[in-house]
């Protein structure tokens, strides 16, 4: 039985935001939107939701292509450094070490490795994530302020071909959501 | 008998729960967020105060240094450097800490974490700062320290790769730059909930443009999550990197007690040590004057009191071992330099070390005291002393008796010296101070993850379940 | 109070509800009662073989038999260090697999028998008691370094070993049988005292076994070298005994690819610390640049060695580092079967490469008594270990961390 809902934003009808008390109703809902067959839709916690990805259907991550590509360009831009330098730029012979000095300049290479490593995680999670995005219509939803306390949502694009309006509103509503939501704005 | 539901619960130690009180999500962010919402209770101003004075003699300390130039530390002779690398040491090693609990913990699963990665890290980040304040003033012509950069410039010139000098400039930058990476990137979620609750459009502003437009959206946490466990995978080998490019600074040389191949997870395992004794010190502190007792907890104080008897036990066997083989090696400076700290001019140092470092965790085998805050506190600070006269014991024993008899001399501290060192408290303290105030000392997101009720999958509950309902269980 | 044997936990993802026993007891005829005999039986005669061949070359035959022996021990010590180290992180996740770990370090008393050969050896290996026994240096440490004191510190490190070994060994059969909490809190407290004793004897006995090889060189982080190999070859064991016998129908459903993981995990880390280590080793003396100390690298950076010396640090280092690297090699049983047969193969050959070169000095040269040897310790332990295997249930039945174990899911 749809009870009423409210309205937040203004302007096209962007999409509906069900909220959740529990991650446990979450969970269960989002399989539920899964299995619809539902593309343009996401979750939100408070905290990432153990297995979220699977009831989601999400495929993996690729965060660690990028944190590995990076991460070996830098060790070898620390090696191509120091042995351009040692051996090309500026040669000196120090304690009769050879120019090429690899033992010596394993420290640098590493911490350079590492550098690049912690550049593409970052990097790739924010690349990946579209963030910096600090403008999304479902900040205009009061509601929506407790997505960061202790509140879960799902949220449900109108421009998805699956969608429909009271009907997903209603499939929100039989999921568990303890609140329906029609947000809107661009 | 044991009823068919699983608990992480441990069934042997019946530890107390993570967090105390059994509070709601929102519990939780009330509990970090209010404080920095209210205004400061005095205490607050009374050690931001005390952390200014402090921070104006390093100013005053600072500015006098490159006035009159880097003999006003009595540079003259090798061991004169003492406390200038003493102090880089020691303030490096403190942030080791912050870096253990946040990826290495995080990698081991432990969940007790939670409570204070937040803090340690920025405590990182800040013994990180203090650190590098040496290498940039310790040329006394800090204008000139773009030499230290391997950057094109006006002498056609190049830094010297092979000197382990060069290696901690990128070491200890990058580790610096890593670390805040990994703090910002565990912060971003709790400025969004700091943006969500803040009073005034002002403070929203502020703390929107750091969270990003962060919305808690699963597609997202899904690969801030790898990103994370990523960070944690980098920065762990990072952890044990920079300070074994610190001890190289030693160990690459040819003196005897700096020569040696144990330095590097020797001098990892002690910056643990010193980090987990300064995390103890801040956390005691900080719990009561932000009334956050029940997240950081004595579980949370046991835990770390163990690691502390488990980095301190190695970093005694690495004494012994070092003075088993300066007499098995046959090399008498060798053998000469471990005497010497023994019993020279510097016993009274090497013997505070001693005491500080190898008996005073001893304690910590017994319960009572690993969670008695007074003696966690007290036993911190000893702690605190004795690694930096373990880094005080190894450079000046060694220096004060080097290769060249007109470098021997005994090192006596200027009062510029002990200025800086103190001003170094002082940029620390501050810094923490000011943290403290504006952002939020615990890891918001990553306690509700740990909370019981956070399970979306009934079997994997947490070890905040209360643990009384098991006493059936044990009939 | 005792509990019942079957500890239970709620399904979900595929974990079994409850223990089956029949999944962790070795079948009680057939070729569980075989092994120990024929190993043990092939191995001796094998033993007496190799002496009967080594008769006439008494150097080669003792560098061989340490080689092999000291391999073998690390792997029974490094079952006792997993033991030690499960119990000190009161570690819910390993409870499957310690057991094992338990039977491994039971073998020690064994390993402390097959030692005795070595101690008729002192003379052939060891240069502070033959050629180098007047050189000034060494006269230094003959406090420490004569053959007297030398076997008194082996006997001292093998027996404390093997009564840790059959200590932890005997607690947990206990626990098997009565199934109380207090044998877990006494293992716990003598776990962490008993881990300091682990750390001082292992390397005082890679001083004295290994390092004395050339007794003028010294390496302060030695024993932490040790340590890292015989880590890491601790749980590529591990991942293939319990490979061996899920292959023979064992252990379904009571050992998941996440308990795998976290061995893979372990293994890597391992392999990273060892790394760690060996590097630092190699470049600190390197970088001095002193003869006394440079002198036991050069030797392994002959003409003749240095092939060797470059295929080991990629072998042992390099490809297992970036192989192990990735998730799914470490929950894949094929990957996980390749990468600890590689790194048990690594390990000997680490050791190899640290003994060997005393004795030949111009390049590896694999002789016949290196695989008698290799072959002959290598049943005999085997056979000891299949022997410990059969006494007890394959997992700690009655450990209360059991349940949380059977139902571990990896992150």
């Amino acid at each position: 039985m749809s009870a009423a809902t409210t309205t937040a934003g203004s302007g096209p009808l962007w999409g509906v935001l069900g909220e959740f008390d529990s991650p446990a109703a979450l969970y269960r809902a989002a399989e539920r939107v899964r299995d619809a067959g539902f593309e343009r839709w996401d979750t939100h916690s408070p905290f990432p939701v153990h297995g979220l990805e699977r009831a989601m259907g999400l495929k993996r991550s690729r965060v660690p292509i990028v944190v590995l590509a990076l991460g070996l360009a830098g060790a070898a831009a620390g090696m191509g450094l120091q042995w351009w330098v040692s051996t090309r730029a500026y040669p000196l012979v120090v304690s009769g070490k050879p120019f090429f000095s690899w033992p010596a300049f394993v420290p640098i290479m590493f911490e350079c490795g590492v550098l690049g490593g912690a550049a593409g995680a970052v990097l790739g999670f924010l690349g990946l994530s579209r963030l910096p995005q600090h403008h999304h219509p479902l900040f205009e939803s009061k509601r929506f302020e407790r997505v960061t306390d202790d509140r879960f949502f799902i949220s449900i694009e109108a421009a998805d071909p699956r969608f429909d309006k009271s009907g997903t509103i209603q499939l929100l509503e039989r999921a568990g959501a303890v609140a329906v939501e029609l947000v809107e704005g661009a | 008998m044991a009823e068919a539901v699983l608990h992480d619960v441990d069934p042997i130690d019946r530890r107390p729960p993570l967090i105390l009180g059994e509070p709601d999500f929102h519990g939780i962010t009330e509990a970090v967020a209010r404080p920095i919402e209210w205004k400061p209770p005095l205490g607050w101003w009374i050690v931001l105060g005390i952390s200014l004075s402090m921070l104006a003699l390093l100013g005053v300390a600072v500015a006098w240094l490159f006035w009159e130039g880097i003999g006003v530390w009595g540079n003259q002779i090798p061991v004169a450097w003492a406390w200038d690398i003493t102090n880089f040491v020691f303030w490096v090693g403190i942030g080791h800490a912050g870096t253990l609990i946040s990826a290495v913990l995080f990698l081991v699963r432990q969940r007790w974490r939670t409570s204070i990665n937040r803090a340690a890290e920025a405590m990182t980040l800040f013994a990180v700062a203090c650190a590098l304040l040496f290498p940039t003033i310790h040329t006394g012509r800090p204008w000139l320290d773009y030499w230290m950069m391997p950057v094109p410039n006006q002498m056609a010139m190049w830094p010297q790769f092979r000197s382990p000098l060069m290696w901690d400039v990128f070491a200890v930058s990058i580790y610096g730059t890593v670390s805040l990476i990994f703090w910002y990137v565990g912060l971003i979620p709790d400025l969004a909930t700091m943006r969500d609750r803040a009073k005034t459009p002002k403070q929203a502003q502020l703390y929107g443009i750091f969270a990003l437009g962060w919305r808690g959206s699963h597609r997202q946490w899904h690969h801030y999550e790898r990103a994370y466990l990523l960070l944690a995978g980098l920065a762990t080998p990072l952890v044990l990197s920079v300070h074994s490019v610190v001890s190289f600074d030693f160990a690459t040389s040819q003196l005897p007690g700096w020569h040696t191949t144990i330095f590097p997870p020797y001098f990892v395992a002690g910056a643990i040590f010193s980090g987990l004794a300064m995390v103890i010190t801040l956390m005691s502190i900080s719990r009561v004057a932000f009334k956050m007792e029940h997240i950081i907890n004595l579980l949370h104080f046991d835990r770390m009191a163990r690691l502390i008897l488990a980095t301190g036990s190695i970093v005694g066997y690495a004494y012994a071992t070092e003075f088993f083989v300066a007499w098995y090696s046959g090399n008498l400076y060798e053998f000469f330099a471990f005497r010497n700290r023994a019993m020279g001019p510097y016993a009274w140092a090497y013997w505070t070390m001693v005491s500080c470092n190898v008996v005073v965790p001893q304690i910590f085998w017994f319960r009572k005291l690993r969670v008695h805050i007074p003696t966690l506190f007290i036993a911190s600070i000893f702690i605190n002393i004795g690694m930096w006269f373990e880094r005080f014991v190894i450079i000046v024993t060694s220096l004060h008796r080097d290769f060249m008899p007109a470098n021997w001399d005994y090192f006596r501290p200027t009062i510029w010296d002990i200025s800086t060192l103190i001003g170094s408290f002082g940029l620390f303290f501050t810094l923490f101070t000011l943290f403290v105030r504006f952002l939020p000392m615990v890891a918001i997101a990553e306690v509700k993850g740990v909370l019981p009720q956070a399970h979306a999958i009934p079997h994997e509950t947490s070890p905040s379940v209360p643990y009384r309902q098991e006493e059936g269980a044990r009939a | 109070m005792s509990h019942s044997g079957m500890p239970h936990s709620v399904g979900g993802h595929g974990h079994r509800a409850s223990l089956d026993r029949a999944q962790v007891t070795l079948p009680r005829a057939g070729w569980a009662a075989r092994l120990p005999l024929v190993c043990g039986g092939l191995g001796a005669v094998l033993l007496a073989v190799t002496f009967l061949v080594g008769k006439g070359n008494p150097t080669q035959l003792f560098h061989s038999y340490l080689v092999n022996w000291f391999y073998f021990a690390t792997l029974a010590v490094g079952g006792l260090f997993f033991v030690l180290l499960q119990h000190i992180t009161r570690a819910g996740w390993s409870v499957v697999v310690r057991r094992l770990a338990e039977d491994v370090a039971a073998t020690l008393p064994v390993v402390a028998l097959l030692f005795v050969p070595l101690a008729f050896g002192v003379h052939a290996l060891y240069p502070w008691a033959g050629h180098e026994a007047q050189d000034p240096v060494v006269m230094r440490k003959l406090a420490w370094l004569s053959e007297g004191p030398f076997l008194v510190r082996a006997a001292i490190y093998l027996v404390v070993w093997s009564l840790l070994g059959l200590w932890f060994w005997r607690q947990s059969q206990r626990q098997d049988q009565m199934g109380a909490l207090a044998l877990t809190r006494r293992m716990q407290a003598v776990a962490a005292p008993s881990m300091i004793v682990f750390a001082v004897t292992l390397t005082l006995a890679s001083f004295d076994w290994v390092m004395s090889l050339a007794p003028r060189w010294y390496s302060t982080v030695f024993g932490g070298y040790i340590f890292g190999g015989t880590a890491m070859a601790t749980f590529a064991l591990l991942i293939v005994l319990v490979l061996l016998l899920q292959g023979r129908g064992l252990f379904d459903g009571v050992v998941s690819m996440e308990h795998f993981h976290d061995l893979g995990k372990l293994m890597f880390a391992f392999v990273v610390f060892w790394g760690y280590i060996g590097f630092s080793q190699f470049m600190l003396q390197w970088y001095a640049n002193i003869p006394e100390e440079t002198n036991w690298f050069a030797e392994r950076l002959t003409p003749g060695w240095k092939p060797l010396t470059m295929a080991f640090v990629v072998g042992h280092f390099v490809v297992p580092f970036f192989f192990l690297l990735m998730r799914d090699v470490k929950r894949h049983r094929t990957g996980l079967w390749a990468a600890s047969g590689w790194l048990l193969l690594m390990h000997w050959l680490d050791i190899y490469w640290l003994v060997m070169p005393g004795l030949h000095h111009e390049g590896p040269r694999l002789h016949l008594l290196d695989l008698l040897a290799f072959l002959a310790l290598g049943l005999l332990f085997a056979g000891a270990l299949a022997f410990t295997l059969r006494l007890k249930a394959l997992v700690p039945i009655n450990d209360p961390r059991l349940a949380e174990s059977l139902a571990f899911e990896n992150v």
